[in-house]
């Protein structure tokens, strides 16, 4: 996967980009706004990450004007602002996904692979598949082996967003904001219940465990 | 020079101006009395000194120049008020009681011409009085000139002239003290308002304005201006409050983390100790610092703005249903019973995100507190006083009543964070969300011993009714 870093904080960029680069992605830096406008507009990325405060042209300028012309690549901005207010201007400019500084590395892995993932799938799918689990969007209903599965609301949800994001770390913050829509950090360990339950129902009967715990990150449904 | 402060003031200004306006409108009344009056005495005599000069003139027709010569030898013996002259075609006086004629340059048509005569009073001292007189050329060639003394008209006018001057400056002096008498009042009145301003520009924020009493708009003034600084007093406050906790609260957090990042140095330089162990042990720290300082950057930007921002109107129902849901496997997992009571179709001005994490740090506390095999229950109702209460009642050990005024105290002011991690920050958010919204939090004692503990906690967060 590509990926374009716009971050005026070299060290914080580089390090970024090590990280990205081991886990087999290839990275462009910039260090201002205008030279990320310029390598946006050179086109072929497959994720932006933005920073929002930088010298010359702000990270909401920039993807302002990335939209304005119609490129519609992915962006996740980074911020050291952190308030709700601050996040939903982020998501009205354009953006697609937003962190707040300081961020853990698995953090940012985790929600550059979900924009990447979320561009692929632009197309309305009603079954989701992964493995031999199968989801009916419509009809609101889980099998797995053939065998329905019943699940809470809310369980739903939470397993739908584990199938978009099949094969790829998911965090419990991701989880929060995406599955709860909550910005904060929860002080108990509220989602690892709620995976746990999930996790009963899915996995419990059948031969081979799917949903994974994955250390220092968080969760991971395999096929 | 400058004016005394009493002639600066808006309301003295204003006086001036009404004045002048005052002033231009009575002048008019007054030129209309003069008109109506002293003109009226002018044009009475004038009429008279026409209907004399016709009389002699119609004698003159009848009777030529002699009867009018008679007629005026008679009324000079019969002491008529008028002043009269007869010069013969050759210009000639023929008779009259004035000497010369007053008028200069006469072009044969009626004349009319104000003039001054000289008279002798009773003590035989001479002085002028005014005259006006008509001259007419009569048809024979003769020339008759009839005049009156207006001396008395023109007293009378005088009179009136006088008076108006009177009035007018009678008008010009009450206008200006009634001027200087509202704008002293209303100055002092500013000079407390002003005075505080000054003092608060000095520093000194503590300074608050009198309010007398009166309700008007001076004391709206004054009481918008002391609710004005004492929520900036508070902003500063908190300010500078939340700056010292965030001192405190990385201080000690960031120390144990040096500490044993540098333990972990000396060890790996000794050849023992594993690396990996103190590198993941850091980030753990480091994460924990993270969290606390987030949490005391909520906590401080509330309290330094005094409101919550983006506050909208919702049912509190939802969110709570939300959150309980989002609670109630944990409490099943840790064995507690967990119950929810919500009242449907309330309404809570609030800011959801912030609203939504007091109740889960409410909820994560009251989790870590209760033993396995005791209860939660989270109930939203609302009171008789219209206010929302929100409420998480716990069979934890609970917090006796003598302390409780005292933890709610030092959730606000932070004073947890230091000793305890976490969970003393969480309630200082909720204080402090509270407080935003206008609201408070309440203390009680729990349901009571529950097995092994109890009295039990029960935390209410309440919110005033929404506008």
């Amino acid at each position: 996967m590509k990926i374009l870093i716009v971050e005026d904080d070299l060290e914080a960029a580089e390090a970024m980009a090590r990280g990205l680069g081991e886990t087999g992605h290839e990275v462009v830096k910039a260090a201002d706004g205008e030279e990320g406008l310029t390598a946006a507009r050179a086109g072929g990325f497959d994720v932006l990450i933005v920073d929002r405060m930088m010298p010359k042209m702000d990270g909401i300028a920039l993807v302002e004007t990335l939209r304005r012309e119609g490129d519609g690549t992915p962006v996740l901005f980074l911020s050291a602002l952190g308030e709700v207010g601050d996040r939903v201007t982020g998501l009205q400019a354009g953006g697609d996904d937003y962190l707040v500084k300081p961020y853990a590395f698995a953090e940012l892995i985790a929600r550059v692979s979900a924009l990447s993932r979320r561009r692929e799938t632009g197309s309305v799918a009603t079954v989701l598949k992964v493995g031999d689990l199968e989801m009916d969007l419509i009809g609101r209903t889980v099998h797995r082996q053939g065998k329905e599965i019943d699940l809470q609301p809310r369980e739903f949800q939470l397993l739908e967003f584990m199938m978009r994001h099949a094969g790829q770390s998911v965090t419990r913050t991701m989880l929060l904001e995406k599955v709860w829509e909550y910005h904060f950090d929860p002080q108990t360990n509220v989602i690892d219940v709620h995976i746990s339950r999930l996790r009963s129902k899915i996995d419990k009967g059948f031969d081979r465990p799917m949903l994974q715990t994955v250390r220092g990150a968080g969760y991971r449904l395999d096929a | 020079m400058r004016l005394p402060r009493i002639f600066r003031t808006t309301p003295f200004r204003l006086t001036l101006l009404f004045l002048a306006l005052f002033a231009s409108a009575a002048l008019a009344f007054l030129a209309y009395i003069y008109v109506a009056t002293a003109g009226e005495a002018t044009r009475r005599t004038d009429q008279e000194i026409v209907r004399e000069m016709r009389s002699l003139t119609g004698a003159y027709d009848r009777a030529g120049v002699d009867a009018v010569n008679q007629s005026l030898i008679e009324r000079a013996a019969s002491e008529r008020p008028f002043l009269y002259l007869l010069l013969g075609t050759d210009g000639k006086r023929i008779s009259g009681s004035i000497e010369t004629s007053p008028v200069d340059k006469f072009d044969g048509s009626p004349t009319w011409t104000s003039f001054a005569i000289t008279d002798q009073n009773a003590r035989g001292q001479t002085f002028k009085r005014p005259a006006r007189g008509l001259q007419e050329r009569l048809k024979g060639g003769e020339v008759l000139f009839v005049g009156a003394d207006v001396g008395e008209d023109e007293a009378y006018v005088l009179k009136v002239v006088r008076a108006l001057w009177g009035a007018g400056g009678l008008v010009v002096v009450l206008g200006l003290s009634g001027g200087v008498l509202v704008s002293r009042n209303v100055s002092r009145s500013m000079a407390g308002l002003a005075g505080v301003l000054e003092a608060v520009n000095n520093g000194d924020l503590g300074a608050r304005a009198p309010v007398r009493g009166t309700r008007d708009e001076f004391d709206e003034l004054a009481q918008g201006l002391n609710e004005m600084l004492d929520r900036l007093e508070r902003s500063m406050a908190g300010h500078k409050h939340a700056g010292d906790a965030i001192a405190h609260d990385l201080r000690s957090p960031l120390t144990r983390l040096r500490a044993r990042l540098e333990a972990a140095y000396i060890d790996v330089e000794a050849g023992k100790g594993d690396p990996t162990k103190a590198l993941v042990q850091a980030l753990e720290d480091t994460d924990g610092v993270l969290k606390t300082f987030n949490a005391v950057l909520s906590i401080a930007r509330l309290q330094a703005a005094g409101t919550a921002p983006d506050p909208t109107v919702f049912d509190p129902g939802e969110l709570t249903a939300d959150i309980s849901e989002l609670y109630e496997p944990l409490c099943e997992d840790k064995n507690i019973d967990f119950a929810a009571e919500l009242t449907k179709g309330l309404q809570v001005r609030a800011n959801r995100e912030f609203l939504a994490q007091a109740l889960a740090n409410l909820l994560d506390n009251a989790v870590k507190y209760t033993p396995a095999g005791g209860a939660i229950m989270l109930r939203v109702r609302r009171r008789s006083s219209g206010e929302v209460e929100f409420s998480i009642t716990d069979t934890g050990p609970g917090v006796p009543e003598a302390d409780r005024a005292r933890v709610i105290e030092r959730f606000v002011r932070l004073e947890n964070s230091r000793n305890t991690s976490g969970a003393g920050l969480g309630l200082s958010l909720v204080a402090a969300v509270a407080e935003a919204h206008g609201g408070r939090l309440e203390l009680d004692e729990g349901p009571g011993k529950v097995g092994e503990s109890g009295p039990g906690l029960r935390v209410a967060l309440i919110l005033p009714r929404a506008a």
